[in-house]
C-alpha cells in the first residue's frame, strides 16, 4: 500500500486542510485589503474542494466529485474573478472601518471557534465511526466555526462587497458541514444551494455597483437614508 | 560531570560564534533580493572586532545602569542559549530551566536594555524603551500560549523533554496544532527580533525605530555586546522554533559522525528559517506602530487555535 | 517543646504596651528620639516574638489552641495556631520587623506627621489587630479583631487629615470595609448555623453540610467580603485611594500584609470551612483572579503617582494569588489533591513574596517621597545619583515584582504557570481551555508589569532630575535603608533558596488536602525545583544565578584582550543639535505609557486636551497646556450610579427621621413588641 492510500494519511491531510480553511477565515477577518480578502476566499474554496475530493477518493463516492468540481469552478475561480473585476471597476481597495476594530474582531473569532467546538462536541461523539466512514467527521467544528465567523463578518462589515464575501464564506461552512456529516446532501439540493448563492452573489454585485452610483459610497449603513 | 562541562563550553562556543553568521546570512540574502551585493558573510565578525577595540563615550547623564546593561543583556541571552537543545536533544543546562526560564531570561535582558535606554535622558532612548516594552508585552500572550501548546503535547516545559517527545513522530509537523503554533511563534519571532514588518533593524529614522532608538547612545565595546546579544537572541529564538517543530537530526548518540550530521542539519534548518524571515522582510512594508497589535492579535488567535486544535481534531490533532 | 503559646501571648502584650505607651506619650507630649526608639522597638520585638510563634506552629505541624480571658460572657476569645495561621503570622513578622526598623527613621524625620508617638501607637495597635486576625478562632472574636485592624488602619490613613485627599481616601476605605464586613457577617452566620457553634475548630468542612444553595450563597458572600479587603476587581476602588495617602510605612504594611488578611480569610474559608466545592466556585475565583491581574496592571501603567501605581500593582498581584487559589479549588473538585497542593503552594508563596517586594517598593517610594516631597513621577528623575542605596533596593523590588529570574517573584509565578499548565490534562471540557488561557494572560500581566516597572524605576531614578526638589534630594537615614535592605535580602534569599523554603508549606497542604506535596517539588539536593514530577519541567534559580555570574566573565575577557587600553570618555547625550540636553527633552511617564494607552483605548477611553498659545506661527508655541486623563470605568459605570441611588433612597427615608426623641423611643418600643411576638410565636 502506498502511503497516500492509507486512510490515516487522508485523515491527517483533511485535518490539516480544515485547519487552513479556518485560518483563512480568520485572515479574512483580520485583512483590510479587499483583494487579499477575495484571494483568501478563493484559496479557502480551493481547499474545500480538495477536502471534498479526498473524502470522495477514500469512500469512492462519485457525487462528491461533482460537488468538488463545482466548488472549484465557481467558488475558487469564477466568483473571485468576477469580484476582483468589480473591485477594480469601482476603485475601492480597502475596507475602511469595520464596526469592531481588528484585534478585537480577531479575538472574537477565536471565541466563536471555541463556541463551535462546544456545540459540535456532542454531535461528534455521537457520530463517531471507525475507519474510512469516519473520515472528515472531525471537521464539523470547523464548519460551524466558518458559519459563525462568516455571520459575524456580515454584521461587522460596512461595505456591501465584503458582506458578499462573508456570505460566501458562510456558505462554505455549510458545504463543509454537509460533506463532513452526510458525505454531501443529495446532489440536486446541493446544486440548488449552489446556484442560489451564485445568483445571490451576482445580484449583490450588481446592487453594489448601483449603490455606489447612487450614493457615491458603498456603505450599507447609508441605505437607511432611503426611507422617507 | 566532565561531559557536562564540555557540552556547556561547546554550546557556549556554538552560540557565541555561530550567531553573527545568521545575521550575516540574513543580510546577504536580503541584499541579493534587492539586487545588491551585500557586505559578505564575515562582516558582523569584523564589526564586533572593530567595536571591541574602540574607546567608548558614556553620556554624562547616565548612571551605572547604563554600563551594566550590556553585560546583563549578554549574560542572560547567552544563558538562554544554553537552555535550549541545539544539536542534541539534551541541552547542557536543560534541567536547570525550561522554556519559561528562557522566556524570562530574555525578559530580564530586555528589562535592563529598556532601563539603559531611559538612562541616557534623550527622548530617543525613552521612545525606544517605551515601544520595545509595549510590543514585547503584547507579544507575550501569543508566545506563551504557543509554548504551552507545545509543552502540553510533550507533557513538560523542559525543552529537552519537548524535543525528545518530538523525535521519532513522523508526520508530526503536519498536525494542525503544530502548524498553527509554528505560525504564531513565527510572528512572535519577527516581533521579538525586531524585523520588518514590526521594526526595521537598518533604520535610523526616529519615527520608525524601536530597538535602534534604545541603543543610540551606546558605543565601542558596549555596543559590540549589545549587537552580539541581538544576534544571539535571534539565534536562540530560531533554534527554539526549528528544534521544537522539526527535531530532525538531533543526535541521541554521541558518535562523531552523528554529531557531524546533526551540526549540518542544524545549520541547514536555521538557514532555511532565516531565509523565510528574510522573504517576509523583503515582501512586506513596515507596519505603522499601531497596526502591530493587529498582527500580534492574529498571532494570539493562531496560538489559541493551536491549543483548541489539540482536542478539536481528536487524536491526530495533538 | 517550643513555647509557641508564650511567644504569641508575649508578642501581643508587647504590641499592647507599645500602643498604650504611645498614647500616653502623646498625652503628656513627651516625644523624644528615645521614646520613638522604644515604641518602634516594641513593634520590632513584638514582630520577632510573633514570628517565633508562627515558626513554632509550622514546626510542630499540629494545631494549638487556647482561650484568652475576655471578661465578657459568651465571648470566647479562642486563639488557635494552626499551620495556615502560622504561615501568615510568619509573613506578618517578616514585614512588621522591617517596617518597624524603617519607621524609626521615617517618623523621626517626617515633618508631616504631627505626632510621631501617636503614629507609633497606632502602628502597634494595627500589628496587634493583625496578630489577632490571623489566629482568632471564633466568629465573633474574629470579627472584633477584624474591626480593630480596620479602625487602626483608618486612623493611620487619615494621619494627614487636613488634606482633603486623605479624608476622602479614608472615608472610601471605611465604607468599603464596612460593607465587606457586612457580607462576612452574613456568610459566617450561615456557616455557623450549620455548625451550631461559632467556634472555628468545629467548622472544618462545614460548608458541605449546608444545603447547596445556602452553601453557594455563603461562599460567594465570604469571597466578596474578603475580596473587598484583598482588593479584587471590581471591589478594589478603595485601594488606590487609601494606600497613597497613608504614611509610607503604613502603605507598605497595608499592601504587604493588611490586604493579605483577605487572602488569609479566603484560604481559611476555601480550604478549611469548605470541603470539595463545585467547579463553578473554582472557575469564579480563577476568573476574578485573571480579571484583577490584567486590569490591575493596565490601570497601574496609566498612573504617574508612584504610590498609586504601586497600589494598583497590589490588585494585580492579588489576582495572581487568586489564580493559584482558583486552580487549587478546581483541582480539588476534579479530584487531584497533588495538583491542588501545587496550586495552593503557588498562591501562598506568591502571597509571601508579594508581601516582601511590595513592602520593599512602598518603603522605597516612601524614601523618595521623603526626600522629594512629591509622589508625582513627572517631577522626579536622576535620583540614582542622589539616593544610590534606595535606588538599588527599589531596583531589586522592581525585578522581583516583574517576575524576573532569579528573584522570588519568578519562582512563585513559575509555580503558578506549572499549576495552570497541569490543569489542561487534569480537568474536562471547557475548564481545560480556561487554564492555558489564564496562563497566557498571566504572561501578559507579567510582561506589562515589567513595562510598568521600567517606567517606575526609569522615570523616577534615571537620567536628569525633572524638578528642583528632585535636584535637591538626599539619601535617607540609616534605619530607613536598613528596613529596605532587610526586605531586599529576603527577596534574594527566597528567590535563590526557594526549594529549601517550600517545605514550610507541607503542614498547610497536609491540613488542607492531607498530603505533603513539597517532597516532589525539589530534586538534586534541593538545587532544582520541579513541578511535582521530573517530566513536568524544572528550574533552578541558584544555578541560573551562578551561570549568569560565570558568563559575565566572557565579556570581561574580551575587554581584557582588546578594550583595556582604550579610554572611556564622558560626553554629552545626543540632543539633536539643539543647545544642551535638559530635563524637558526627557521622555515622561505619560509618554512612556502612551502606546499602551492607545492600544487599550477601548478600556481606558482616554481624553486629552491641548491648548497652545502662539504669537507668530503655530510652529513656535509660547505655552502649551496639555491635559490627559483616562476614564475610571468602574467608578463611572457602577459606583456612581450606586451612590446616586443610595442618596435618593436616603432622601426618601428622611420623613422617618423626625428628630424627636419620643419618636425614636416609639420606634424602639415597636421593634421590641414585634420581636417579642416573633420570639414567642415563631
Amino acid at each position: 500500500m502506498l502511503f497516500w492510500q492509507d486512510p490515516q494519511f487522508g485523515d491527517r491531510m483533511i485535518t490539516l486542510m480544515a485547519a487552513l480553511v479556518l485560518v483563512l477565515q480568520i485572515t479574512m477577518v483580520a485583512q483590510r485589503w479587499l483583494v487579499t480578502n477575495i484571494r483568501a476566499f478563493a484559496i479557502q474554496s480551493f481547499l474545500l474542494a480538495c477536502i471534498a475530493n479526498t473524502i470522495a477518493y477514500y469512500n469512492g463516492a462519485t457525487h462528491i466529485y461533482i460537488a468538488a468540481a463545482l466548488t472549484l469552478m465557481f467558488k475558487a475561480i469564477l466568483l473571485p474573478v468576477i469580484l476582483q473585476r468589480l473591485v477594480s471597476r469601482i476603485e475601492i481597495r480597502q475596507e475602511i472601518e469595520p464596526f469592531v476594530n481588528v484585534p478585537l474582531s480577531v479575538i472574537i473569532s477565536g471565541f466563536l471557534t471555541l463556541l463551535a467546538y462546544v456545540v459540535a462536541e456532542p454531535l461528534q461523539t455521537q457520530a463517531a465511526l471507525p475507519g474510512v466512514a469516519g473520515l472528515g467527521r472531525n471537521t464539523l467544528p470547523v464548519a460551524i466555526a466558518l458559519f459563525l465567523i462568516g455571520f459575524f463578518m456580515m454584521i461587522n462589515r460596512r461595505k456591501a462587497v465584503t458582506q458578499v464575501l462573508a456570505l460566501l464564506s458562510l456558505e462554505n461552512g455549510l458545504f463543509l458541514a454537509a460533506i463532513s456529516l452526510t458525505y454531501g446532501m443529495p446532489l440536486i439540493v446541493e446544486l440548488g444551494i449552489f446556484f442560489d448563492v451564485l445568483v445571490a452573489a451576482m445580484i449583490l454585485a450588481i446592487l453594489v455597483y448601483r449603490i455606489r452610483e447612487t450614493f457615491d459610497s458603498m456603505d450599507v449603513s447609508r441605505l437607511s437614508r432611503l426611507k422617507g | 560531570m566532565i561531559a557536562q562541562i564540555i557540552s556547556v563550553i561547546g554550546q557556549t562556543a556554538l552560540v557565541l560564534l555561530f550567531s553573527p553568521l545568521i545575521t550575516a546570512f540574513s543580510r546577504t540574502i536580503k541584499a541579493r533580493l534587492q539586487t545588491r551585493r551585500g557586505p559578505g558573510l564575515f562582516q558582523p565578525y569584523r564589526d564586533l572586532h572593530k567595536l571591541l577595540r574602540k574607546g567608548m563615550v558614556i553620556p554624562e547623564t547616565a548612571s551605572w545602569i547604563f554600563t551594566a546593561t550590556p553585560y546583563v543583556l549578554f549574560a542572560t541571552t547567552l544563558l538562554a542559549g544554553l537552555l535550549i537543545p541545539t544539536i542534541a536533544t539534551q541541552a547542557p543546562l536543560s534541567l536547570f530551566g525550561g522554556v519559561l526560564a528562557v522566556v524570562y531570561l530574555l525578559a530580564l535582558g530586555r528589562f535592563f536594555l529598556a532601563l539603559g535606554g531611559l538612562d541616557t535622558g534623550s527622548s530617543f532612548g525613552g521612545l525606544g524603551s517605551s515601544r520595545e516594552m509595549t510590543i514585547s508585552a503584547i507579544a507575550e500572550p501569543a508566545l506563551m500560549l504557543a509554548v504551552f501548546t507545545v509543552a502540553l503535547g510533550a507533557g513538560s516545559t523542559n525543552l529537552s523533554s519537548v524535543a525528545q517527545a518530538a523525535v521519532g513522530q513522523s508526520w508530526r509537523f503536519l498536525s494542525p496544532s503544530q502548524m498553527l503554533a509554528f505560525a504564531a511563534l513565527f510572528i512572535v519571532l519577527i516581533a521579538e527580533t525586531g524585523r520588518i514588518p514590526v521594526d526595521n533593524p537598518a533604520t535610523h529614522l526616529e519615527l520608525t525605530m524601536i530597538h535602534e532608538a534604545m541603543i543610540l547612545e551606546y558605543s565601542g565595546p558596549c555596543l559590540a555586546l549589545i549587537e552580539w546579544s541581538a544576534s544571539m537572541k535571534q539565534m536562540v529564538l530560531m533554534t527554539l522554533l526549528v528544534n521544537v517543530f522539526f527535531p530532525y537530526g538531533l543526535s541521541a548518540d554521541g558518535s562523531p559522525l552523528g554529531m557531524l550530521i546533526s551540526v549540518a542539519l542544524f545549520v541547514f534548518k536555521l538557514l532555511i528559517l532565516a531565509l523565510a524571515v528574510v522573504l517576509v522582510e523583503t515582501g512586506n512594508a513596515k507596519l505603522r506602530l499601531f497596526r502591530v497589535p493587529e498582527l500580534l492579535a492574529v498571532a494570539f488567535v493562531l496560538s489559541a487555535l493551536a491549543l483548541i486544535s489539540t482536542f478539536l481534531f481528536g487524536v491526530h490533532g495533538g | 517543646m517550643w513555647p509557641t503559646r508564650e511567644l504569641y501571648t508575649s508578642g501581643l502584650l508587647v504590641f499592647a504596651i507599645g500602643a498604650l505607651g504611645g498614647v500616653a506619650c502623646h498625652w503628656w507630649a513627651r516625644t523624644t528620639s528615645w521614646t520613638l526608639r522604644l515604641f518602634c522597638g516594641s513593634a520590632l520585638s513584638g514582630a520577632v516574638l510573633v514570628g517565633g510563634a508562627g515558626l513554632g506552629g509550622l514546626l510542630n505541624a499540629s494545631e494549638l489552641s487556647w482561650s484568652l480571658p475576655s471578661g465578657i460572657p459568651y465571648l470566647n476569645c479562642v486563639v488557635r495556631i494552626d499551620p495556615l495561621s502560622s504561615f501568615f503570622l510568619l509573613t506578618l513578622s517578616l514585614l512588621a520587623a522591617s517596617v518597624a526598623v524603617y519607621s524609626f527613621g521615617y517618623l523621626r524625620h517626617d515633618t508631616a506627621a504631627k505626632s510621631p508617638a501617636l503614629s507609633c501607637s497606632l502602628l502597634n495597635l494595627l500589628l496587634a489587630g493583625l496578630t489577632l486576625v490571623f489566629a482568632a478562632a471564633d466568629v465573633v472574636f474574629f470579627l472584633i479583631a477584624w474591626e480593630v485592624m480596620v479602625a487602626a488602619a483608618y486612623f493611620l490613613v487619615v494621619t494627614k487629615h487636613e488634606a482633603e485627599e486623605s479624608r476622602k481616601g479614608g472615608l472610601l476605605y471605611i465604607l468599603m470595609s464596612r460593607s465587606g464586613t457586612g457580607m462576612l457577617f452574613i456568610g459566617f452566620l450561615l456557616l455557623a448555623s450549620a455548625a451550631g457553634t461559632t467556634d472555628f475548630r468545629a467548622m472544618h468542612a462545614i460548608g458541605g453540610k449546608l444545603p447547596a444553595a445556602a452553601g453557594g450563597v455563603a461562599f460567594v458572600l465570604l469571597f466578596l467580603g474578603f475580596g473587598v479587603k484583598a482588593g479584587i476587581i471590581p471591589l478594589h476602588i478603595w485601594l488606590p485611594a487609601a494606600h497613597p495617602v497613608a504614611p509610607s510605612n503604613i502603605s507598605a504594611l497595608m499592601s504587604g500584609i493588611l490586604i493579605k488578611t483577605g487572602i488569609y480569610g479566603m484560604a481559611r474559608v476555601f480550604f478549611d470551612f469548605y470541603g470539595v466545592l463545585p467547579a463553578w466556585a473554582g472557575m469564579l475565583v480563577l476568573l476574578v483572579g485573571v480579571i484583577s491581574a490584567v486590569l490591575g496592571v493596565l490601570y497601574a501603567l496609566m498612573e504617574h503617582d508612584l504610590k498609586r501605581l504601586l497600589a494598583y500593582h497590589s490588585i494585580e498581584n492579588i489576582g495572581i494569588i487568586l489564580m493559584g487559589f482558583g486552580a487549587a479549588l478546581l483541582f480539588r473538585s476534579y479530584g487531584h489533591p497533588n495538583l491542588a497542593a501545587l496550586a495552593l503552594i503557588a498562591g501562598l508563596f506568591h502571597t509571601l513574596n508579594h508581601g516582601l517586594f511590595k513592602c520593599l517598593l512602598f518603603l522605597g517610594a516612601g524614601s523618595v517621597l521623603h526626600s522629594t516631597h512629591t509622589r508625582n513621577m513627572e517631577e522626579m528623575g536622576g535620583l540614582i545619583r542622589r539616593m544610590p542605596a534606595t535606588a538599588v533596593y527599589f531596583l531589586i523590588g522592581a525585578i522581583a515584582i516583574s517576575g524576573l529570574p532569579p528573584l522570588n517573584g519568578f519562582v512563585s509565578e513559575w509555580l503558578t504557570y506549572q499549576a495552570l499548565l497541569a490543569g489542561f490534562g487534569a480537568t474536562a471540557e471547557l475548564t481545560r481551555v480556561a487554564f492555558p488561557v489564564a496562563g497566557a494572560l498571566l504572561a501578559l500581566t507579567a510582561a506589562l508589569a515589567a513595562a510598568c516597572f521600567v517606567k517606575a524605576f526609569g522615570i523616577t531614578f534615571l537620567a536628569l532630575p525633572r524638578s528642583q526638589a528632585a535636584q535637591a534630594a538626599r539619601e535617607v537615614s540609616l534605619s530607613m535603608r536598613g528596613g529596605m535592605a532587610m526586605l531586599a535580602l529576603a527577596c534574594l534569599v527566597l528567590g535563590l533558596g526557594a526549594s529549601w523554603f517550600l517545605p514550610v508549606f507541607d503542614p498547610v497542604t497536609q491540613q488542607a488536602f492531607g498530603i505533603n506535596a513539597t517532597r516532589n517539588l525539589a530534586t538534586g539536593n534541593g538545587f532544582i525545583l520541579t513541578a511535582g514530577s521530573p517530566q513536568g519541567g524544572s528550574v533552578s534559580t541558584p544555578v541560573l544565578a551562578l551561570m549568569l555570574v560565570a558568563l559575565s566573565v566572557i565579556p570581561l575577557i574580551l575587554w581584557l584582550l582588546w578594550g583595556r587600553k582604550q579610554k572611556r570618555s564622558i560626553g554629552p547625550t545626543w540632543d539633536c543639535g539643539l543647545p544642551g540636553l535638559t530635563a524637558d527633552n526627557e521622555y515622561t511617564a505619560t509618554a512612556f505609557s502612551k502606546p499602551l494607552r492607545m492600544i487599550f483605548g477601548a478600556l481606558f477611553r482616554p481624553r486629552r486636551e491641548i491648548q497652545a498659545e502662539f504669537e507668530v506661527s503655530p510652529y513656535y508655541p509660547k505655552a502649551i497646556h496639555f491635559e490627559s486623563e483616562i476614564q475610571p470605568a468602574f467608578e463611572k459605570h457602577f459606583y456612581d450610579p450606586l451612590r446616586d441611588r443610595i442618596l435618593r433612597m436616603a432622601r426618601s427615608m428622611r420623613p422617618v427621621q423626625a428628630g424627636s426623641v419620643h419618636a425614636y423611643l416609639a420606634y424602639i418600643f415597636l421593634t421590641l413588641i414585634l420581636l417579642l411576638l416573633f420570639g414567642v410565636r415563631g
